[in-house]
């Protein structure tokens, strides 16, 4: 799972690319605290993933939660594959996604 | 379905994933083997032997589970740093996947052999790394089975809650695949609970912590319900309630059904398209299908026929749109069997590997081209034959490390595997940097077999396939790798079996390349149908350039020469009458078609040409297997036999001179023996 952090003034832009699942949950969940440890807007890009699984989806969701209770947004961004969009629905968790 | 039955295609289903999957690992293990500090190389070791651990120990592989734990355990260890990669884990990792191999093909799980070797394995494993007994025999743990009974009866409303343990995805469970085959059962509200979840930091990536309620409005009962689960039962709370009962009078039934239906003909609720990506089928279903397109074509020429016959708009019509249909059919049916080369390509970095270490040469395989596509059937008969060409060169093309430091070459070899289009062909290469071949070596024991006579003059090219021919072996001594003669002629065959053919260029001292040029496709081609007297023939429209006439007065102007002039180039022609010996009278005027062949643009000279042809290519059985230069037959519309010749081979066996009329015409005998300047010299 390469991932990428970009550093704005404001803003962390995150790019994710590859299949996230439970071998590569570790990593996501570092850079995810490592971000929300800037304490600025984060924009997580899901455009180069290719697979999801629940505890990526899990992962998104204590950030994004996280985030929220620290006062600062969490988007995702960047358009949503056929599979990742499958992913989501068929685990409810839709709102995931609506919710940005 | 019974509940073996469900048991058995699981099992199934999990003995082709996991195949898929241990190509894979052997191929991560062998690049890991290469480079042994490649963290995302570790990674992806471990997460293959996760896989086939966790599916195996799903679907009743326990064996297979149990003995993967152990290699998973110390892949573990490297990925945590604590263990560094060796080319003695790797290759007693590669020893382990064989097995894994080998316990997946049993049908009663691992017999006693395989658990005394599997046991050997993991004694070796444990010297290697040093991990204790204790550590590499904690089992994973295995499922039971649950009892079945299901039957189908009203539509019933179902609240169903599953809770995940929290180790239920380390143990190689995907909870959204239960989900969604969940929602296979009829009408699925999924609503997630995430209260569980803790704060980031505090959170293990590993575990689930996510429940679900699912609300199901299905016609399937509670075992059924609970079978979707049946693999994760001891590993989560689940628990099956009805909510509620829609007990439709039958009439009510019929006209929900009825309804349903109307909604989505010739579709089922599973049927949804975004309930899966891609399907797997089975190969002899595809190749049913292929073979009913292929019926399909023929028929569908025949009602061109007799569309073109009557005079009647509306049946040209509906001929023209069934032929537009049938194209695309054609077309579709063709690329669904196409596949790339690479997992063909990646097995043989295996077999570079182990006979590297047993022959104690060092070797390099590196692949260009492995998205290249090819039709199914082709590629399932290219393991054979690469796999001889690979042996020989790393057996005799490639020199040990010290021959090759003082030739002045770098000591580690490379074998090069290619692949890619070229017109209606593909082209597969195996080229090494080795030794070359010694035409003279070659041209010698050719002359001592009495294949050719001591003062031929032959060309590179010639003398090398000699190589082909059944029994040719030049060297010095057999091993177990190559050198019995058997290999080469064997490819041949093959090669020719699939339509295909095998050119070798070699500098002595530097390398060898074979290049073996195969057809795209077994089973269909775009041909142009040509007529010569009352016969019929197919040539590739691939290899197709232009149709020109071709009149009397060309001919004199030629001198007789069998040679067209067209703008200013002049293009060898070879005349299908003379060739076949048609014995019918030559028309005032003929059609040349021009067609790139590798030995440059060559005309064939026919009667007429009547269009293009889909054609479904018919083998012509053992008799014309040597006549190499008709590739097959197809049934046109009439019922009539055509032959489907292959450009190139005709003009080669021209050349040649080795040709000879099939009903023994003098002119074509003698014009074939002066060669290829005696052959288009006059004109008969």
């Amino acid at each position: 799972m390469p991932a990428t952090v970009e550093d704005r003034e404001n803003l962390s832009l995150v790019r994710l690319e590859g299949a996230i699942d439970i071998a590569s949950a570790a990593e996501l969940k570092s850079v995810l605290v490592s971000v929300l440890a800037s304490k600025k807007e984060i924009r997580l890009t899901l455009e180069g993933i290719t697979e999801l699984d629940i505890t990526a989806l899990q992962l998104l969701y204590a950030a994004e939660r996280d985030a929220s209770k620290a006062g600062f947004p969490f988007l995702l961004t960047g358009s949503v594959s056929n599979e990742i969009s499958a992913a989501v629905t068929d685990a409810g968790l839709v709102k995931l996604l609506i919710q940005q | 379905m019974s509940n073996a039955n469900i048991i058995d295609k699981h099992r199934q289903a999990y003995q082709e994933e996991a195949r898929e999957v241990l190509v894979e690992l052997e191929s991560s293990l062998l690049e890991l083997n290469e480079r042994p500090d490649d963290g995302e190389l570790v990674g992806r070791v471990f997460r293959s032997m996760h896989t086939i651990k966790g599916s195996g120990a799903m679907f009743g592989f326990d064996e297979v589970a149990s003995f993967t734990h152990h290699l998973e355990t110390a892949f573990d260890e490297v990925r945590e740093g604590r263990l560094t990669v060796t080319s003695k884990l790797v290759d007693l990792s590669l020893e382990a996947v064989d097995l894994i191999k080998r316990m997946l093909d049993e049908p009663d799980g691992a017999s006693g052999a395989e658990n005394t070797i599997a046991d050997g394995i993991l004694v070796r494993l444990r010297e290697l790394t040093g991990i204790t007994d204790n550590k590499l025999s904690e089992t994973p743990p295995s499922s039971t089975p649950p009892q079945l009974s299901s039957k189908e009866g009203q539509i019933q409303d179902w609240m169903i809650r599953f809770a995940p343990g929290p180790d239920l995805m380390r143990n190689g469970t995907n909870p959204l695949l239960l989900l969604r085959e969940l929602r296979q059962l009829g009408d699925a509200r999924v609503t997630a609970n995430m209260t569980a979840i803790p704060p980031l930091s505090e959170l293990d990536p590993e575990c689930c912590y996510v429940s679900w309620e699912i609300q199901l409005t299905t016609t399937e009962c509670r075992e059924a319900i609970r079978d979707v689960f049946m693999f994760v039962e001891d590993c989560c709370e689940l628990t099956v309630d009805l909510i509620a009962v829609e007990s439709p009078s039958p009439v009510e039934l019929t006209t929900k059904a009825f309804e349903e239906q109307r909604r989505n003909p010739g579709r089922r609720e599973h049927d949804k398209p975004d309930s899966a990506s891609s399907i797997r089928v089975p190969a002899a279903k595809l190749d049913q299908f292929v073979n009913l397109v292929g019926e399909l074509v023929t028929v569908q020429a025949r009602l061109v026929e007799i569309a073109a016959g009557r005079d009647d708009p509306e049946v040209l019509e509906v001929s023209e749109e069934i032929e537009r249909l049938t194209t695309a059919l054609r077309e579709n049916s063709m690329s669904i069997r196409m596949l790339p080369i690479r997992a063909t390509f990646e097995r043989f970095r295996r077999l570079v590997h182990d006979l590297a270490r047993d022959l104690h040469k060092n070797v390099e395989l590196t692949i260009e081209g492995a998205d290249t596509e090819l039709d199914k059937t082709v590629i399932d008969q290219l393991n054979d034959p690469l796999m001889h060409l690979i042996r020989n060169s790393m057996d005799h093309g490639i020199e040990s490390p010290e021959a090759r430091v003082a030739a002045g070459k770098p000591p580690t070899a490379t074998i090069h595997l290619s692949a890619r289009h070229s017109g209606a062909n593909v082209l597969i290469g195996v080229t090494d940097d080795g030794r070359g071949i010694d035409a003279d070596a070659v041209r010698a024991r050719a002359v001592q077999n009495g294949l050719v006579a001591a003062e031929v003059q032959l060309t590179e090219a010639e003398v090398f396939s000699f190589i082909l021919m059944p029994g040719f072996s030049t060297a010095k001594q057999v091993t177990d790798v190559s050198g019995r003669g058997v290999g080469m002629d064997v490819v041949n065959q093959r090669v020719e079996a699939l339509r295909g053919r095998i050119d070798i260029a070699s500098k002595f001292g530097s390398g060898t390349r074979v290049t073996l040029r195969l057809p795209l496709t077994m089973a269909i081609i775009d041909g142009l149908l040509v007529r010569v007297g009352q016969d019929f023939f197919v040539l590739p429209l691939a290899n197709t350039l232009e149709c020109i006439e071709l009149t009397r007065q060309d001919i004199e102007k030629a001198n007789g020469n069998h040679v067209a002039h067209i703008r200013g180039e002049m293009i060898p022609y070879i005349r299908l009458r003379d060739f076949f010996d048609i014995d019918t009278n030559r028309p005032e005027r003929e059609q040349i078609m021009i067609a790139e062949t590798e030995d440059g643009r060559y005309g064939f000279v026919v009667d007429e040409v009547l269009g293009d042809h889909q054609t479904v290519i018919k083998s012509l059985g053992r008799l014309y297997r040597q006549v190499q230069f008709v590739s097959g037959a197809t049934i046109l519309g009439n019922g009539t036999v055509a032959l489907i010749l292959d450009p190139h081979r005709l003009v080669q066996e021209v050349i040649r001179g080795s040709v000879r009329s099939p009903r023994g015409h003098p002119n074509s005998t003698a014009a074939a023996s002066c060669g290829k300047e005696g052959l288009f010299s006059k004109s008969p």
